[in-house]
């Protein structure tokens, strides 16, 4: 039997007309139907963030990390290279390795012993040509790599695609922000200790959207730190500066402040940085950095970041958060976050800011709180049949209008990518949507020209 | 009276006394009540929990935490639980602090013990049926000044690499 409210051309027909006016149909947030078909379309064929290279200081250093269900085996090899492999025996697939990091030569499997080097090559089994002859091919049974990994300014990404495009095609403009934000000064970016992680009640696509895109929420999810007088009470802080979308679902916010440039320059990061910076950035990317008091972004499909400015009695610190919404369901994330700081920075500096991160944001963060009671909030409401009715009968769509048409791209922003002159636009959201779409009806754009 | 003078059973018993009240302060929001409990050079941190191969040593990563507070910021997050738009608590969640296990050893200073116990908190939010949980183990110093008892130091060591609970808003 037919289950009705199924996914089928109709209501794809009808959701790209929605999102050609500026909506997008609420079912998507956490319809069950089109969560297996992300995990397959999208989490399948993207680039997903595994970690960064000053987690994995030396030889055998490694880190065990997830590609949504993948179990994933971050490893530096015997020459210094990061190697990413399925962290699941090959002989009877259990996993391997189920500790959060360490140092190892050899990772054994406790079921047969199987032993595999950093290289992930099969090197020892127990009893091994007594049981299995001359005939077991050694070389066979090696771990499964990840099929592609690559990196960009450390940090490295894994697809489970053979075919996908490279990383840094894939980034395309993003390159040039994350230039600023990672290898702005000497060294680069250093993560301090392990990321945070937790589980939230949310749809990985809210909360990539939240931070990519959404700046708007500021004034009014955040209010308390506007009643504490930290934050300024014009609503119309967090807007501006611009909004940048990129290609394939990238998207940055540079928000400045209303003069068009931040009230701290180069984020309050120490002077003696700053040659740093003219040295490591071109003179336009030193331009945006100087004037810009936070970049809030994502890589599509679910890598965020912050680098904000926090400043309590004229102590003020930068930092870098990452972090990964994995998926563990229509409506569950485990957030994965990690906190970044330039190497070079002063060790008091370093202890500042790592606690400015503590307090704003991670699960403790008296940001981050709120945050999470508004994903929860949206997940809640998003099960029933109205919201996920497909003939959209209800009026069931969210809002994505603001910018909509009549907001013109800012040709003197000095950066890549399309700038428009705010950060109170849904443009990076609606660009996120398109690319999703995209993602989605791939293989549905296939059979349909195969058909015609 | 000097807490020296205390027998052992009178010094358990008037600690774990302390460590159910800050409870009852906690579960019932009495949080300005609760930050007079705490000493002015109080170091309150939450350090992550890290799955690690024996060989590797300890499982707990002091290095990154959850909570890294002194006094001032703890009574910044109490502010802030006051304003009326700290959604995560507004409205309200109810919440446990289940503290067992007391155990009481002699502490650096004549007036400071070192207070191990462990905590179960639970917490209901709007009509979740799903009760959130986090359990661990708390380090304090307890310091007897002027009369009165104070928490001059607090280490939470939860038992989850990844909480479970959807935001640390509470305190523990």
């Amino acid at each position: 039997m037919m289950r009705k409210n199924r996914i089928d051309d109709k209501t794809l027909q009808l959701l790209k007309d929605k999102m050609k006016d500026g909506l997008m149909p609420q079912w998507v947030v956490t319809d069950p139907d089109i969560y297996e078909l992300e995990m397959e379309t999208i989490f399948g064929r993207t680039w997903q963030f595994l970690g960064h290279e000053s987690e994995l200081k030396e030889p055998g250093s490694y880190v065990t990390r997830w590609m949504v269900n993948d179990p994933v085996l971050l490893v530096r090899n015997k020459a210094g290279e990061c190697k990413a492999f399925l962290n699941s025996c090959t002989h009877r697939g259990a996993h391997l390795c189920t500790a959060d990091r360490g140092n190892k030569k050899t990772f054994t499997c406790p079921y047969h012993g199987w032993s595999f080097n950093t290289d992930g090559e099969l090197i020892g089994i127990v009893a091994g040509n007594k049981v299995y002859g001359e005939e077991m091919q050694k070389d066979e049974w090696g771990l499964r790599p990840i099929p592609r990994v690559e990196s960009y300014q450390g940090m490295i990404f894994g697809n489970l695609d053979p075919n996908a495009m490279p990383l840094e095609e894939y980034l395309g403009d993003m390159k040039w922000y994350f230039d600023i934000l990672l290898g702005r000064s000497d060294g680069g970016m250093e993560v301090r200790g392990v990321p945070q992680r937790w589980v939230a009640q949310a749809n990985w696509k809210a909360t990539s959207e939240n931070f990519a895109a959404d700046p708007y929420h500021v004034q009014t999810t955040h209010r308390s730190t506007v009643e504490m007088g930290i934050s300024p009470k014009d609503p119309l802080y967090a807007g501006y500066g611009h909004q940048v979308v990129m290609k394939n679902g990238h998207g940055i916010n540079v928000i400045t402040s209303s003069t068009g440039r931040s009230h701290y320059q180069f984020q309050g990061l120490p002077e003696s940085m700053w040659p740093m910076f003219e040295k490591n950035l071109s003179p336009s990317q030193v331009e945006v950095l100087s004037k810009t008091t936070v970049f809030v972004g994502g890589v599509f499909p679910n890598l965020s970041f912050v680098s904000p400015v926090h400043g309590t009695e004229g102590h003020l610190h930068n930092y870098l958060n990452f972090r990964v919404w994995r998926p563990l369901g229509p409506d569950k994330v485990e957030v994965w976050c990690w906190f970044m700081i330039d190497k070079a920075a002063p060790e008091d500096y370093k202890e500042a800011a790592y606690r400015g991160y503590i307090g704003s944001f991670g699960p403790s963060g008296t940001l981050e709180q709120d945050d999470t009671e508004v994903w929860a909030r949206m997940v809640q409401a998003n099960k029933g049949l109205m919201a996920r009715d497909k003939e959209l009968s209800y009026n069931n769509l969210c809002n994505y209008l603001m910018g909509f048409g009549g907001l013109e791209p800012d040709e003197s922003f000095p950066g890549p990518g399309i700038a428009y002159p705010t950060c109170y636009a849904d443009a990076i959201s609606r660009s996120m949507h398109e690319f999703w779409l995209e993602m989605l009806t791939k293989d549905m754009a296939a059979v349909e020209e195969v058909r015609s | 009276m000097s807490s020296k003078l205390f027998a052992p059973f009178e010094l358990q018993y008037e600690i774990t006394n302390i460590l159910s009240r800050e409870a009852h302060f906690l579960d019932n929001r009495r949080y300005e009540d609760w930050l007079d409990l705490l000493s002015d050079d109080i170091v309150y941190r939450m350090p992550m929990r890290v799955t690690t191969e024996k060989k590797d040593g300890s499982d707990i990563l002091d290095e990154m935490a959850f909570f890294e507070e002194t006094k001032k910021s703890l009574i910044t997050r109490v502010q802030r639980l006051r304003t009326s738009s700290a959604w995560v608590e507004n409205p309200p969640t109810r919440q446990r602090h289940l503290i067992t296990n007391v155990l009481i050893e002699p502490g650096e200073k004549p007036d400071e013990y070192e207070v191990t116990s462990s905590f179960l908190f639970l917490r209901s939010r709007a009509s979740d049926l799903h009760i959130e949980q986090l359990s661990g183990e708390r380090r304090d110093v307890l310091r007897f000044v002027d009369g009165k008892w104070q928490i001059a130091a607090r280490t939470i060591y939860p038992d989850q690499a990844v909480l479970g609970v959807m935001n640390l808003s509470m305190f523990l």
